[in-house]
């Protein structure tokens, strides 16, 4: 690595932060605290962010808060070389939006053609519970998309990833970190 | 094109093998330069979290996946100076003699042209080069006495201890693990303190990875690194009997020439091929030293037969190391299980993260909402697995070829086409039953089957070794056939795969291979 690539590798490493953009400047910041601080989007839409939350809160509760939309938007607007997303280790063939937008829109697709048009964030907890289970399944008829099956496991893992995969997820489970070079604060 | 300083010997790829070419050829004084597509990571580098780890998974140009097993790479890819190596889990069991005359003695698959004698020495040269902890004698229920390891076995811990008494109740010895990593200091590298963070590259030195044992000689030895250096192309001679070095982009993308008196690809089993297809020439029409039509065939995986089971106490399930602890080749017999055909290896004692393909959570790939959060909890302090790996048979509709489409320097992508056949599903069918008997005997509270789509683990073959260019692209040396100044290293070499982790064979073969590329010099170098 190059010596301002590794400056700004260790340095993002050991805050257990993220570069976000708040009003023009580039701040590290966790995606538990961009989102708290509302921190605009750069990629993903207002209503792939929606969608984006509803499936994550009902793979892992939790996620929302944790800052799954600010986590996965983050990465999908930085060098797939520099992503830390799961979809790197699955296969998905770069640029990685391409998956998610339309992954997301496939989800919100055949929610609307199997529930009067309503998008996946409309419907009651249940009905969410529902679809995610037909989806992991490829049971819902008429899908659109990449398969429901790889969708539920590629933002299952995000999702298991910012709420477990943290040092605060391992510190709720009350499982010992151990790192050998600390991420010192989260990741 | 520009065109940098002619070189004894370029290698590809700064990974397991190519390391050892490097280390050796320095030494023995040759001028040698390693082109590294990804960048020069440094221990420093090595953060243990799962996120950060994925930075040392490929980032260069994907592969296509067809077929009905699609061969998932990219997890257990490398990127960047100490290749796949540089993340791997360090287990170190070996092939057995059983695995090099398969078509002989089975009358199916293939032969090596060498036997088990022929390696043997060198794995005994690799455990003291780099550092082997394990129990020699104790393996030597299934093959022939070599050398003690430089270590004694590793630490063992409660989630791979106790498995014991199940493994025993089935009529199955397991022994301490062998693995590349230090249970006590070896030649200036500390021991392990076990904190399970292996998988994200382990930054002590207590795991021997390329970038502490064998590149760091070949550095010392006067090696050139050169990272961020993508091969597209080895080049040959007009009359396509040599070759005369490759074509490689640098970090600023510009093409430049490497010239070389001989050339080592050790790029990756999926890369070595596609390069070599892309550099076809009128000589050489279907690609590099392939007048057989092999090249990019006989692509292999193993497949793994996961048990996991919960306990009803803490078996500190997050310490230890991500190789395992135990052991068993009690399985390794070709014709072992009634109604399938291959080896199957046998380990216990993988220490768990949370996250991560292998980690706790997708233990459970069913689980989602409420009840994935009450099973982390419930899974967090009893929770440990089993693992048969088992053999695929080379098949030579498992292939490589290169596709329409191109990365960003023009070089076509390459497909892998890879579909089990029925033989390997029953084998990792019956591994699974048997791995529920032993969970049972060990008195799990929980158990169940790591079923899903069949995984894909390692990947091997594609320019395999053989006695001629009829039957093969390269000798047993990884030289090929038909350029004797062009050199093919790692898995891609393996006739068979056997079912044990490859990389101690890995870096055998690349340690006898780099010996006699070194004593033949005059003759390669032409």
């Amino acid at each position: 690595m190059d010596n301002i690539e590794r400056r700004v590798f260790l340095k993002g490493a050991v805050m257990g932060a993220l570069a976000f953009t708040v009003g023009g400047v580039e701040v590290l910041l966790t995606p538990r605290q961009a989102r708290a601080q509302g921190v605009p989007f750069r990629t993903l839409n207002a209503e792939q962010v929606e969608t984006l939350e509803a499936l994550g809160e009902t793979l892992v509760p939790g996620v929302w808060q944790a800052g799954i939309s600010h986590f996965v938007d983050q990465q999908l607007s930085i060098r797939a070389e520099e992503a830390l997303l799961e979809a790197r280790i699955l296969n998905v063939r770069p640029p990685f939006v391409n998956f998610y937008r339309a992954a997301l829109g496939a989800v919100d697709r055949a929610s609307q053609a199997q529930s009067n048009g309503r998008r996946f964030a409309e419907l009651n907890e249940s009905e969410r519970r529902e679809f995610v289970n037909d989806m992991r399944q490829n049971k819902i008829t008429d899908w659109q998309g990449p398969a429901g099956s790889f969708i539920y496991v590629v933002l299952r893992n995000d999702a298991i990833d910012v709420v477990y995969g943290t040092m605060e997820g391992y510190a709720a489970l009350g499982i010992p970190y151990m790192p050998h070079i600390a991420p010192t604060r989260r990741w | 094109m520009a065109t940098n300083e002619k070189v004894d010997v370029a290698i590809v790829g700064a990974g397991a093998s190519g390391s050892v070419f490097a280390a050796v050829l320095a030494k023995a004084g040759k001028k040698v330069v390693v082109l590294e597509q990804g960048p020069d990571w440094q221990l420093s580098d090595l953060i243990s979290s799962d996120f950060w780890g994925r930075r040392l998974r490929t980032a260069g140009a994907p592969f296509l996946l067809e077929g009905k097993n699609p061969y998932g790479y990219s997890g257990q890819s490398g990127w960047g100076v100490g290749g796949a190596a540089l993340h791997y889990f360090a287990n170190f069991p070996r092939l057995l003699p059983n695995d090099f005359k398969v078509k002989s003695e089975h009358g199916r698959g293939l032969d090596w042209p060498i036997s088990y004698q022929d390696v043997a020495p060198y794995y005994d040269r690799v455990a003291r080069d780099i550092g082997v902890s394990g129990d020699a004698k104790a393996e030597e229920i299934w093959r022939p006495v070599g050398e003690p390891y430089p270590m004694p076995p590793m630490k063992t811990f409660r989630h791979g201890q106790i498995w014991l008494k199940g493994f025993e109740a089935v009529g199955i010895r397991m022994v301490p693990a062998a693995v590349g990593m230090n249970s006590t200091d070896y030649r200036g590298r500390p021991a392990c303190i076990y904190d399970g963070w292996c998988h994200v590259g382990c930054p002590t030195g207590a795991l021997a990875n390329p970038i502490v044992t064998y590149l760091a000689d070949a550095r010392k030895a006067g090696a050139e690194v050169r990272a961020r250096s993508t091969v597209t192309r080895v080049l040959t001679n007009e009359q396509g009997t040599r070759v005369t070095g490759v074509e490689y982009y640098d970090e600023k993308k510009e093409r430049r020439l490497q010239e070389a008196s001989a050339v080592v690809l050790a790029a990756w089993s999926g890369q070595n091929p596609r390069l070599m297809l892309n550099s076809a020439t009128d000589k050489h029409p279907k690609g590099l030293a392939n007048s057989s039509g092999l090249l990019g065939k006989y692509m292999m995986a193993h497949f793994g037969s996961g048990t996991w089971a919960i306990f009803d106490e803490d078996v500190q399930n997050y310490m230890g190391t991500t190789g395992v602890q135990y052991m068993s080749y009690d399985r390794y017999g070709k014709t072992g299980r009634k109604g399938t055909f291959g080896s199957s290896f046998l380990t216990a004692g993988a220490a768990l993260k949370t996250s991560e393909l292998g980690g706790i959570a997708n233990a459970r790939p069913d689980l989602f909402g409420p009840e994935l959060a009450a099973f982390m909890k419930r899974a967090a302090r009893g929770l440990a697995r089993i693992n048969a790996f088992g053999e695929e048979m080379p098949n030579i509709e498992n292939r490589i070829e290169l596709a329409s489409d191109k990365d960003e320097f023009g070089m076509p992508l390459a497909k892998i086409i890879h579909s089990y056949d029925q033989d390997a599903a029953a084998l990792w069918n019956a591994n699974f039953e048997e791995g529920l008997a032993v969970a049972k005997a060990a008195g799990a509270k929980e158990m169940w089957s790591s079923r899903g789509n069949m995984p894909t683990i390692h990947l091997l073959g594609g320019t395999i070794m053989g006695t001629d260019a009829s039957n093969s692209i390269t000798n047993s040396y990884g030289q090929t056939h038909e350029l004797p100044n062009l050199y093919v290293a790692g898995p891609g070499i393996f006739p068979t795969e056997g079912a044990s982790n490859p990389t101690y064979t890995i870096f055998a073969l690349s340690l006898r291979g780099a010996e006699q590329m070194a004593a033949s010099w005059s003759t390669v170098a032409g």
